[in-house]
């Protein structure tokens, strides 16, 4: 178990994940290339893709989701006001431009002749009664992402003026998803409720909602009257279809039963890349897989423990073990995808003995027993062995505690743990991986790890009110180096999310925020 | 008869109650929040206090108990906490690919148990016997998820022949529904024809024995004749409550088939609602497998009373 890994592999393996954001950055190249000889016309319009998902959908009402599944059925149907480009970039969405008069303002001239699927307009009001309903209604998880926002004024019928409280960098990235989503101001006033399980009519985007019957598909359709005339949509239609079981999923796309699967395990990437009649295409994510350590409570109150369960971890021994080198080690909560990853600083290194000193300074150095918790899902299970394994070569004990995510979730709010596995999906501006982490707040929020430090706050806030990218991202180096040494979580990996497709779809583009947008797929 | 039914029916109530009662209790006790679950990526506290008072999750257990209860007698089962469908819908649509599956897996289980189960008892301990027992013991020991795997590797990815996950429904388009539900009900099916087989061998075994059955050889009927016309309805009895328990269990139970071959069934969405921690959703379910369960029983009881005269006059 212990024993280490000849370290040139897997620095090969990490550049080749850097070679391969890179890639992706540079779009043409990493989208799907045509395979077969008919491939190489015109895209084709028609047919319908089957698209396969790990698990089902929550909820159809962007403004009320937490799920991140959601979203990929969001980015078809609705459209946020600005969108991402391969590179993180940001675009023109529902907003043609938009202008800072100064850092509380931010002017968006709104595009013309966009229609929601009901036919009703989008315009100037319909955007300040979205951000409205975000801000109140009271299901709204939205609310943490606008609260920057003091208020939307209508300035005429495609211009909107957002007034903020304070300085927010992160705002435009923020609107590139769930806050950024336009709904029908009639659909949400009118079947409100109902919209969580019924989108009918509700967005705008290249797709309309049909019909979706729970736990067995969910199907929209083109929207014939889409905006803009350039490319897709092609497809007549997209049929979502939750398969729980992974082995049966990918069996499912080999088969031909599904046409694009949404995620592939680690442990099944090898076996569908040798076959030929699937396509794979590795995502790399915006995610931060991590366990936060509890501030508030012994041992880990403790900063030397921390640091000696950091310094005992072999992550490129984790990645490579148990991730099958889907992913790469991180040295941070920023992944390599992001324009503000800092290649300089590298993951923290396994190094006993410095572990068995930073016990000692600790006042434990016979070592010391603590509980992790985390989900009963079996990579999670292989990543606690190993981790396991790997601090017991410093004499910390770690016992596994195994819970399902409900559990998980209460256990982190109530800071009723030692150490746990934390997840995070990631967002396209570096503040969506650190603020909620990292800032001083009182009683629950993400921080569940309790840290409170004036120099992080500090550098937080800060990296808010620059609006300068350059600027910002020594903001966020200077930021993972005080992490790394404070250590609120031990960071273990960037994931990568390869997808697999039939080698029939075409012009699908791998934005780094994993979600599938279909509007320029077509099927051969 | 009616007697009957009436004071089974009557019975049932007290069960009901402890049913919801102890799953409430439980299910409340587990940790976990379906609120926490829902707003997971949410930072604002006041939000999910607000939420947690509309819904009344804030107050006392016992509380929360009684106005479940006064809205289920007065036939409102509730709303589901994670998006608001009434569950009555929700779990009413659920019952039909569950219920089709279980009499699906059910005629398999009885068109392979019967023929062996006869056959090994009139041929005991021959080549034919030890081969049905040793069917039987691989089906009762080979888990679901894996005959589930093999069939789907075999049927599904192999030879191509039925499709491998996904529901179509049989009564309206009966010929893809019955091949979309093929492979679970052969799963579900050839484990319960293991049990069904070995019940009815030995209970056949038993019946053969009787001075009956030497009265009617002794006539000169034939063998075929003996087993159909009086040993096999003698033996009936254990073989009923074996299927009547399995069919309760059927409609409830069979989660992880319904999970693997990715099917809408009632199994899969109690499971879903328990990660969720979707109070009202699970207790509808557990209320709904709990009548499945008190009614296949009484359903058994009738047929008892059907199969042998003496229990009905009692």
């Amino acid at each position: 178990m212990a024993t280490t890994e000849p370290r040139a592999t897997l620095d090969v393996s990490r550049r080749d994940f850097l070679l391969l954001c890179a890639a992706a950055s540079g779009a043409p190249g990493a989208s799907l290339a045509p395979r077969s000889a008919l491939a190489a016309d015109a895209p084709k319009r028609g047919g319908t893709l089957r698209v396969g998902f790990y698990i089902e959908a929550a909820t159809m009402d962007p403004h009320l989701s937490g799920s991140k599944i959601d979203r990929q059925v969001y980015h078809n149907i609705y459209e946020p006001l600005v969108t991402l480009d391969v590179k993180l970039g940001i675009k023109p969405g529902l907003a043609e431009s938009w202008q800072q008069p100064d850092p509380k303002t931010v002017v968006f001239k709104l595009r013309r002749g966009v229609k929601f699927h009901d036919g009703t307009d989008f315009n100037a009001e319909a955007a300040r009664f979205n951000f409205n309903r975000m801000k109140t209604e009271p299901k709204s998880v939205r609310k943490g992402e606008v609260a920057s926002i003091d208020s939307v004024d209508v300035v005429d019928a495609y211009t909107i003026k957002m007034n903020l409280k304070r300085p927010d960098a992160a705002l435009l990235a923020t609107l590139t998803d769930r806050a950024g989503m336009m709904v029908s101001p009639k659909v949400a006033q009118e079947r409100g409720p109902e919209l969580e399980r019924n989108a009918k009519g509700a967005g705008t985007g290249p797709f309309e909602f049909v019909e979706w019957v729970k736990d067995d598909h969910l199907l929209i359709k083109r929207n014939e009257s889409y905006w803009n005339k350039q490319g897709g949509p092609y497809l007549d239609r997209v049929r979502y279809r939750p398969i729980p079981d992974d082995t049966v999923k990918r069996q499912s796309l080999q088969t031909g039963e599904i046409d694009v699967m949404d995620y592939v395990q680690p442990r099944d990437v090898a076996a569908v890349k040798a076959d030929r009649n699937v396509v794979v295409v590795d995502v790399p994510s915006l995610a931060d897989f991590a366990y936060q350590l509890n501030h508030t409570r012994p041992p880990f109150a403790t900063k030397a423990l921390r640091q000696a369960v950091a310094y005992s971890l072999d992550l490129e021994q984790i990645v490579k073990g148990v991730w099958l080198n889907v992913g790469v080690p991180a040295n941070g909560p920023i992944p390599p995808t992001s324009w503000a990853y800092d290649r300089s600083i590298a993951p923290i290194k396994r190094d006993l003995a410095r572990a068995k000193a930073k016990l000692a300074e600790g006042g434990q150095p016979q070592g010391f027993a603590f509980t992790m918790t985390t989900n009963n899902i079996p990579i999670n299970v292989q990543e606690a062995e190993v981790i396991q394994a790997q601090l017991r070569d410093a004499g910390i004990t770690m016992k596994i505690k195994l819970v399902d995510s409900a559990t998980l979730i209460s256990d982190g709010n109530s800071k009723n743990f030692e150490m746990i596995s934390y997840q995070w999906s990631g967002r396209p501006d570096p503040d969506g991986n650190t603020y909620q982490f990292y800032k001083t707040t009182q009683g629950t929020s993400l921080n569940w790890s309790g840290i409170s430090n004036r120099e992080i706050d500090a550098l937080l806030d800060r990296s808010r009110e620059v609006a300068s990218q350059t600027e910002r991202k020594k903001l966020f180096s200077e930021l993972t180096k005080i992490l790394q040494d404070e250590l609120p979580m031990v960071f273990i990996v960037h994931p990568i999310e390869p997808k697999a497709f039939s080698p029939k779809v075409q012009g699908y583009e791998p934005i780094p925020d994993g979600m599938m947008r279909f509007k320029d797929v077509w099927l051969v | 008869m009616g007697r009957l039914v009436l004071r089974r029916l009557g019975a049932t109530v007290p069960v009901l109650l402890l049913v919801t009662a102890g799953v409430f209790l439980l299910l409340h006790l587990t940790p976990g929040d379906p609120i926490d679950v829902m707003m997971a990526e949410s930072v604002d506290a006041t939000v999910k206090e607000n939420l947690r008072r509309e819904l009344g999750l804030d107050r006392p257990l016992y509380l929360q108990y009684a106005a479940w209860m006064g809205r289920l007698l007065q036939g409102d089962l509730g709303r589901s906490i994670r998006n608001g469908e009434p569950v009555i819908e929700n779990v009413s649509r659920r019952l039909r690919p569950s219920l089709e599956l279980a009499v699906y897996a059910m005629t398999i289980s009885l068109v392979v148990a019967f023929p062996v189960g006869i056959v090994s008892a009139i041929r005991r301990n021959t080549a034919i016997d030890r081969a049905g027992a040793t069917f039987a013991l691989v089906g009762i020991c080979v888990p679901n998820f894996l005959l589930a795997l093999l069939l789907i590797f075999m049927f599904g990815v192999t030879l191509r022949w039925l499709p491998i996950s996904g529901y179509t429904d049989p009564l309206e388009e009966p010929w893809n529904g019955l091949r979309s539900l093929a492979l679970p009900a052969i799963t579900l099916g050839l484990a319960l024809a293991a049990v069904v087989t070995r019940t009815l061998r030995s209970s056949l075994l038993e019946a053969l024995a009787e001075d009956y059955v030497r009265t009617a050889r002794a006539k000169g009927l034939s063998e075929w004749r003996v087993i159909w016309s009086h040993v096999l309805k003698n033996a009936l009895i254990p073989v009923v409550t074996v299927l009547g328990l399995q069919l309760g269990t059927l409609i409830g139970g069979a989660v992880i088939t319904e999970y693997v071959f990715a099917l809408p069934g009632v199994g899969r969405l109690v499971v879903d609602a328990v990660f969720a921690r979707d109070y009202p959703l699970v207790q509808g379910v557990v209320l709904l497998i709990a009548i499945g369960f008190i009614l296949s029983n009484l359903v058994v009881d009738v047929l008892y009373g059907w199969i042998d005269p003496r229990i009905r006059s009692r």
